[in-house]
């Protein structure tokens, strides 16, 4: 295909001139791992909507475009999300210490994937576990991820450590030039009994095209307790895709949060490996977009050994033309008796022409479980706008009542109070745009 | 004259269920309204507060002398119209609380009164709540959400209370209440009586009528009042039930044409001897 050549060519180009100077290019496992990534990436191409996992998702307007290497720039003063003391910001992939605050009262590790590469004796747990949770043969934008990563954050609590505060990692995306891709990756390595909580927030803060390509890796150790949000708030003109591997050792528990407002596309692949008897993990997300926009969440928890649970709850709220997708799949392995799974996809659309595609995927391989899914697809319910209205409720306030009283069954777990208050406030300002132009 | 309705039909999907209802009501009155099943009460109701899946044609529809006709729910409700609802809506993930205070702000900022702050409308909430026997959980909690009958029709009213509307339609708010909450519910109907406002309660029972004691009471039957007395009708309905009318409805029905102007009959309501009061 010659979509396929032309990606060789560029990226290919790129990959030659510039690995030299990525982190950990003295270590021969890094090389081997950003070839391998390459190499996956040359194979595979973009997905085409001919792939079941990019069937509603075409990232053809991506493929269209030649991403350059990022730029340094100059940053306004972050005003956005300021959820606790310790915070790591990105821009456009690279570490911006003057931006950064570290709490020195920290009792494990916290670097930069870049630090951590660049010590001649690395931690031990980053070798270890970099790249292992993550299959680039069958991902192309995590393949191409692993080839190119520049930065992001690497976390490592000792057995027992228990982090109160919210680690907080921002990722900046600024700049009005030729269309540019980055590539963090972070790497969490919670140890056995540990706890921490930790916020990935995405702000683009330029109007042109660029993508962030993002991977994420978890590794929870036994008994580990993992607090994880994500918040996903590109510019109208950002590409997003992000790829969450989470693995989970026994009695290990995870809760995520994944709130994405939009860029002009966006496609989160979260995965979660209950590799541990009684692991657990929550997936609670929320999307709402509007305009042309699409917001594609893949999810996919595999239940690999006896009693381990999961409870999933995705919500879409699609205004405008706006696009959603959610598939969720759940695989029940073998040997995992006593799985316990439940899944909900409830999505609000607020025009004729917004979309949703909901998809629930269950590949159950015993007969020893406990497995619930529903999808809901409603509009505004009628009923209760006009009880609001009865009441002195203008029309429009009403529906933002109403959406916001829907979203909040996902924003009212949020454990953070900062965090919370933020996405309120993100949602409220969303609504007032939407239905203003309604 | 606070409501005055002529000639008033409404209809869904092309499906009668009002056919020519009149009725008049002045400041300071409280109207009970009763019927079968099914007659078009709660249509009645909700036609005055506002809903619009109905298709309502009338000679006249006014409130204080305005035309309801081309009247949004939501100013009806500024206006000064409540409907405490026969089926209240349960509405997940906004706080009662919440709910209560934009009602009310809503409502106030129309009348060219300040907002309440969250303390003082939380105050006062509270105390509210509490003559109706509700606790602070209550309000709290997501609105109607799993709340039980009794608690539903409770929260109706400590709306109306909060709200302090003009006009108040309370459609069956007596129904499922036990003896003690009847009281409570009552009480609280009782306290909004006064001179510049009109009460209409629609209900099934005598019961509620002890308590809070009617002026006029209509018997709506067929998408009609066929009936109108004073509050011993009301009685004489408890012990004959709505037979004997229903014939004497069922024989009107036949004659009646949607839109057509009708010739006033004795089941009309009469016009109040009274002048009418106007309202500031
Ligand atoms: N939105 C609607 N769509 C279809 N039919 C309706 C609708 N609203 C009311 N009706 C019908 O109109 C008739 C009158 O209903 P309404 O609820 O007004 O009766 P009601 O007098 O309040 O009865 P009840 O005493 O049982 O509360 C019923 O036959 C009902 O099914
Ligand atoms: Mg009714």
């Amino acid at each position: 295909m010659s979509t396929v050549i032309a990606e060789q060519n560029v990226y290919g180009a790129q990959f030659s001139s510039m690995r030299e100077h990525l982190p950990g290019s003295h270590w021969p496992w890094v090389e081997r791992l950003r070839q391998k990534g390459m190499d996956d990436f040359l194979a595979l191409g973009f997905p085409t909507t001919k792939l079941e996992n990019w069937k509603y998702t075409n990232v053809a307007p991506l493929r269209r475009i030649t991403f350059q290497p990022p730029i340094d720039q100059p940053l306004p003063p972050i005003r956005k999300l300021d959820s606790g003391q310790t915070r790591l910001v990105f821009v456009n992939g690279r570490f911006d210490p003057a931006f950064s605050t570290i709490d020195v009262r920290l009792n494990f590790h916290l670097r930069t994937i870049r630090e951590a590469l660049r010590d001649r004796k690395p931690a031990s747990g980053i070798e270890n576990h970099l790249g292992r949770y993550t299959r680039t043969s069958d991902h192309a934008f995590a393949a191409w991820n692993t080839a190119f990563f520049t930065d992001g954050a690497y976390i490592e609590l000792p057995r027992g450590s228990v982090c109160e505060q919210p680690i907080h990692l921002v990722f900046i995306a600024a700049g009005n030039t030729e269309p540019w891709a980055c590539h963090p990756r972070n790497l969490i390595v919670a140890g056995e009994g540990s706890q921490i909580t930790f916020i990935e927030e995405f702000i683009g803060w330029n109007d042109s095209a660029h993508l962030t390509n993002i991977v994420t890796e978890i590794a929870a150790g036994p008994g580990a307790v993992l607090d994880y949000y994500k918040i996903e708030h590109e510019s109208h003109q950002g590409f997003h895709v992000a790829v969450i591997n989470a693995h989970l050792a026994k009695d290990a528990s995870l809760t995520s949060h994944s709130i994405s407002f939009g860029g002009s596309l966006v496609r989160n692949d979260l995965n979660v490996s209950l590799d541990g008897e009684g692991s657990h993990c929550t997936l609670n997300g929320l999307f709402v977009a509007d305009g042309r926009r699409l917001i594609d969440n893949h999810t996919r928890i595999d239940h690999l050994r006896p009693h381990a649970s999961s409870r999933e709850i995705y919500k879409g709220v699609l205004a405008g033309n706006a696009e959603g997708v959610f598939n969720g799949a759940i695989a029940v392995h073998e040997n995992a008796r006593k799985a316990d799974a439940v899944q909900y996809s409830k999505n609000l659309l607020l025009s004729t022409e917004a979309q949703i595609n909901t998809k629930p995927q269950l590949e159950i391989r015993n007969n020893d479980v406990r497995c619930f899914h529903g999808a809901t697809i409603g509009q505004i319910d009628t009923d209760a706008a006009f009880y609001l209205n009865s009441r002195g409720i203008a029309e429009h306030d009403a529906k933002g009542i109403l959406i916001r009283g829907f979203a909040g069954e996902i924003i009212d777990t949020i454990r953070v109070p900062k965090v919370r208050g933020e996405l309120e406030y993100q949602l409220n300002e969303w609504l007032r745009s939407v239905l203003e132009a309604s | 004259m606070m409501l005055r309705i002529r000639n008033l039909s409404a209809s869904v999907d092309g499906k009668p269920i009002l056919r020519g209802l009149e009725l008049d009501v002045c400041a300071g009155e409280v109207h009970a309204i009763m019927g079968p099943n099914g007659s078009g009460k709660s249509t009645f109701a909700q036609v005055l507060a506002g809903r619009d899946t109905y298709h309502v044609v009338a000679d006249e529809l006014s409130f204080q002398g305005r035309d309801l006709r081309q009247m949004p729910p939501e100013i009806r409700a500024r206006e000064g119209i409540f409907l405490a609802f026969q089926y209240p809506v349960e509405i997940p993930g906004v706080s009662n609380l919440y709910f209560l205070r934009a009602a009310v702000n809503a409502v106030r900022a129309h009348r060219g009164l300040p907002e309440l702050d969250a303390v003082d409308f939380m105050s006062r909430a509270r105390d509210e709540a509490k003559s109706l026997g509700m606790d602070d959980a209550m309000l709290k909690r997501s609105l109607n959400e799993g709340f039980s009958g009794g608690e539903k029709k409770r929260n109706e009213i400590l709306q109306m209370k909060l709200l302090e509307p003009r006009l108040a339609i309370l459609d069956e708010s007596d129904s499922g209440l036990d003896i003690d909450a009847l009281r409570i519910v009552a009480d609280g109907i009782n306290t909004m009586r006064s001179v510049d406002r009109a009460i209409i309660v629609v209900t099934h029972y005598q019961r509620l009528l002890n308590y809070v004691v009617p002026d006029r009471v209509h018997v709506l039957i067929g998408g009609r009042i066929i009936r109108s007395g004073s509050k011993e009708l009301a009685m004489e309905l408890e012990e004959k039930g709505y037979g004997w009318l229903e014939e004497q409805a069922a024989a009107e029905r036949s004659e009646y044409k949607p839109g057509a102007k009708r010739k006033r009959d004795s089941a009309q309501p009469q016009e109040n001897p009274q002048p009418s009061r106007k309202v500031s």
